[in-house]
């Protein structure tokens, strides 16, 4: 059998990947449900879906994600960081660290030359410095995360967020709102303050090139100018498939080398 | 069915502020004394007629009071601990002895007195302050034995009771019966095929810190009983030592062991082996003995200058139960843990020893799924070393085996 799978149910989103032959067959992303079964259940049938396939024609399935042990179906269940650093050299091949900013948390880790990881960091229990913390300003700002993402690159003067605390960067946003600042300035402003906490964090574990942003925020262009400038190295662009599938993307290449025995590290 | 119990009744006392035996012994007319530290020579209580219990916060479910008193940028387990004493979970005590392990826990003296004048009945009417010294050579020891004296007369006065050397002895005799019985039930970890877990090991020494010794011993030796009635395991599980801040709930070494891939084989904790180990040299003197089993044997880093020894028994402790790996954990604004714990790390990477730095909130683990990741994570790393040093392992022989061949 040749189709392999994984599955990564997130705070916020669950997605999953359909992978033969090393390629990409199929994927999907819904909304996180209360329960991460019923997200990894439900995501799985709108991925078969697309794949035209039947879950019997899956060889191997790997879940990953906070939900990762609550899938009925996955052969495996393997930790985040596994396969974001998997799914960053499938990326990016020459990849050495991996900043994932998702929904809730923010991962970064360091690979030796190999993939092998050698060292990695995540967020403390808040929001600063997740995608959460972009969702709520850009709905204080009444754009959409795209649009955030955009701003960066049409502002003159990008004003400076006194804290990284989601509440009080909130209420920072709302002073500048009323005191008539241009709405890319501050989209500016939010991205910078993000990406510097972001990077504060990628320092503990002293990245080295390249640099491979995964996860839903790594469609912000305009953190990812600002960690460019920050941590003085280029992130590698990619464009083999959505960021925001790194997770799920992984979990198949794992997969797929637990079904051939060629790798399986870690799981 | 008898043994069986002794693993379960442990891990009920290790779960309850409150367990029944200690309930009966103070039915029974006779004083309960909280304490706060493993530096407080439980000998010394019992010496007394007193059944000594380690105050624990886990069964806080939330911190207004605490934040009140201690305001928000502090350890969350002396607040747990106000916050009970606050809501009146702590009522039964006779007493309360409280030291300056850290600076939050000596605050906790400060704040328990101020938020009882705003809520009547909170102080118990024995409350007394235990000075610990940060050095334990020359006065600092001498200072030790001066506030277990003071500590004597103190209780001596407040209960009516006379504490002889003879007392003392004896209530020393019965914490080590404890000692020893605590470390052949830990001796089972050494072996390759675990007949128990990390957990039942934790559990029976925090129940050792709240029952009453006799009880307690009684249960210890069933459950050595039980533990060599078991069969060994004969999965290969990863071997982890876990150092760092108070930890006195089973839910962390639940967590790191809930998966079947790992087992704590050991741990330096407040309460766990700091204070469940380590029999007292006998002295003619039983303070002085007291006093170098609590001040001298300790690995807290609240004591000044012991950094290199306390890494070096880390390092016996990682070696002597071939342990895969150390968890650095401690609770957030832990200053003294947490600063150690980064030169623990560092010096561990140096070394070759995988470690994992967790920071975490004292109480009940809502933050399960970032520790979750970081635990599942860490023991993939430690599986893919085995992996790769297994490969190189087995190419060497292949390639000895063909050389032989040649």
């Amino acid at each position: 059998m040749r189709f392999v799978a994984g599955c990564d149910v997130g705070s916020l989103t669950t997605k999953a990947v359909i992978m033969e032959d090393g390629r990409i067959r199929a994927s999907a992303i819904i909304k996180s449900r209360p329960i991460p079964a019923d997200s990894a259940s439900a995501v799985i049938e709108d991925v078969l879906r697309a794949a035209a396939l039947k879950l019997d024609k899956i060889a191997f399935t790997v879940g990953t994600g906070y939900g990762r042990d609550k899938m009925p179906f996955a052969d495996k269940a393997v930790s985040e960081i596994q396969c974001h650093a998997r799914a960053a050299r499938w990326f990016v091949p020459g990849a050495r660290t991996v900043i994932d900013i998702g929904g809730q948390d923010a991962k970064e880790i360091l690979m030796d030359p190999d993939g092998s990881i050698l060292q990695f960091v995540t967020n403390d229990k808040c929001a600063a410095g997740t995608g959460r913390f972009l969702e709520v300003m850009a709905k204080v700002l009444g754009v959409s995360l795209t649009e955030l993402g955009a701003m960066s690159r049409r502002a003159r003067a990008p004003v400076v967020l006194a804290s990284t605390c989601t509440v009080w960067a909130q209420a920072d946003v709302i002073q500048y709102i009323h005191s008539g600042k241009d709405p890319a300035d501050i989209g500016a402003g939010i991205d910078s303050a993000m990406a510097k906490r972001v990077a504060t964090l990628a320092g503990s574990v002293k990245p080295a090139p390249e640099i491979c942003l995964t996860g839903g925020v790594a469609k912000n262009q305009g953190v990812a100018m600002v960690l460019e400038r920050l941590l003085g190295m280029k992130v590698a662009p990619f464009r083999k498939a959505d960021p925001q599938l790194a997770g799920a993307i992984g979990a198949a290449l794992l997969a797929r080398e637990a079904v051939s025995g060629s790798r399986q590290a870690g799981i | 069915m008898k043994q069986q119990c002794a693993m379960a009744l442990l891990q009920d006392a290790a779960s309850r502020i409150d367990p029944p035996a200690v309930m009966r012994w103070r039915d029974e007319g006779r004083p309960v004394l909280g304490t706060t530290c493993s530096f407080v020579p439980a000998e010394i209580l019992y010496a007394a007629g007193v059944l000594p219990i380690r105050l624990r916060g886990l069964a806080a479910r939330g911190s207004s009071i605490g934040d009140a008193y201690f305001g928000p940028f502090i350890c969350s387990f002396p607040k747990c601990l106000l916050e009970l004493a606050g809501s009146g979970s702590f009522r039964f005590l006779d007493g309360v002895v409280i030291t300056p392990g850290c600076d939050a826990m000596r605050r906790l003296h400060e704040c328990w007195r101020k938020a009882g004048e705003d809520i009547p009945g909170i102080v118990p009417g024995f409350f007394h302050y235990f000075d610990v010294p940060h050095k334990t050579e020359g006065h600092g020891f001498s200072w030790f034995i001066d506030e277990m004296k003071v500590l004597v007369e103190k209780m001596s006065s407040h209960f009516n009771v006379k504490i002889t050397d003879e007392d003392l002895s004896s209530a020393i005799s019965l914490y080590d019966e404890g000692r020893r019985l605590y470390e052949t039930l830990e001796g089972f970890l050494l072996e390759d095929g675990p007949r128990l877990s990390g957990t039942e090991v934790l559990a029976s020494a925090i129940a050792g810190s709240v029952l009453p010794r006799e009880d307690y011993n009684q249960l210890m030796r069933q459950a050595v009983e039980e533990a060599m009635s078991r069969p060994p395991a004969d999965e290969c599980l990863i071997r982890l030592v876990v150092a760092g801040s108070v930890d006195d709930t089973l839910d962390l070494f639940r967590l790191i062991e809930s998966r079947g891939k790992a087992l704590v084989v050991g741990e330096t904790l407040c309460f766990g082996s700091r204070f469940a180990s380590n029999s007292i040299q006998a002295s003619e003197d039983p303070l002085r003995g007291i006093a170098g089993h609590y001040l001298v044997s300790s690995t807290c880093p609240r004591m000044f200058g012991g950094y290199a020894e306390r890494l070096h028994r880390l390092l016996d402790l990682v070696r002597s139960r071939r342990a895969d790996g150390v968890i650095l954990q401690n609770i957030r604004f832990c200053d003294m843990h947490g600063s150690e714990n980064g030169l623990m790390a560092r010096d561990l990477k140096r070394m070759g020893i995988p470690a994992l730095r967790i920071e975490r909130e004292y109480g009940p683990l809502a933050d399960t799924g970032r520790i979750n990741l970081r635990v599942d994570a860490f023991l993939e790393q430690i599986a893919a070393k085995r992996l790769t040093i297994k490969r190189v392992e087995s190419t060497a022989s292949a390639a000895s085996r063909a050389a032989a061949e040649v």
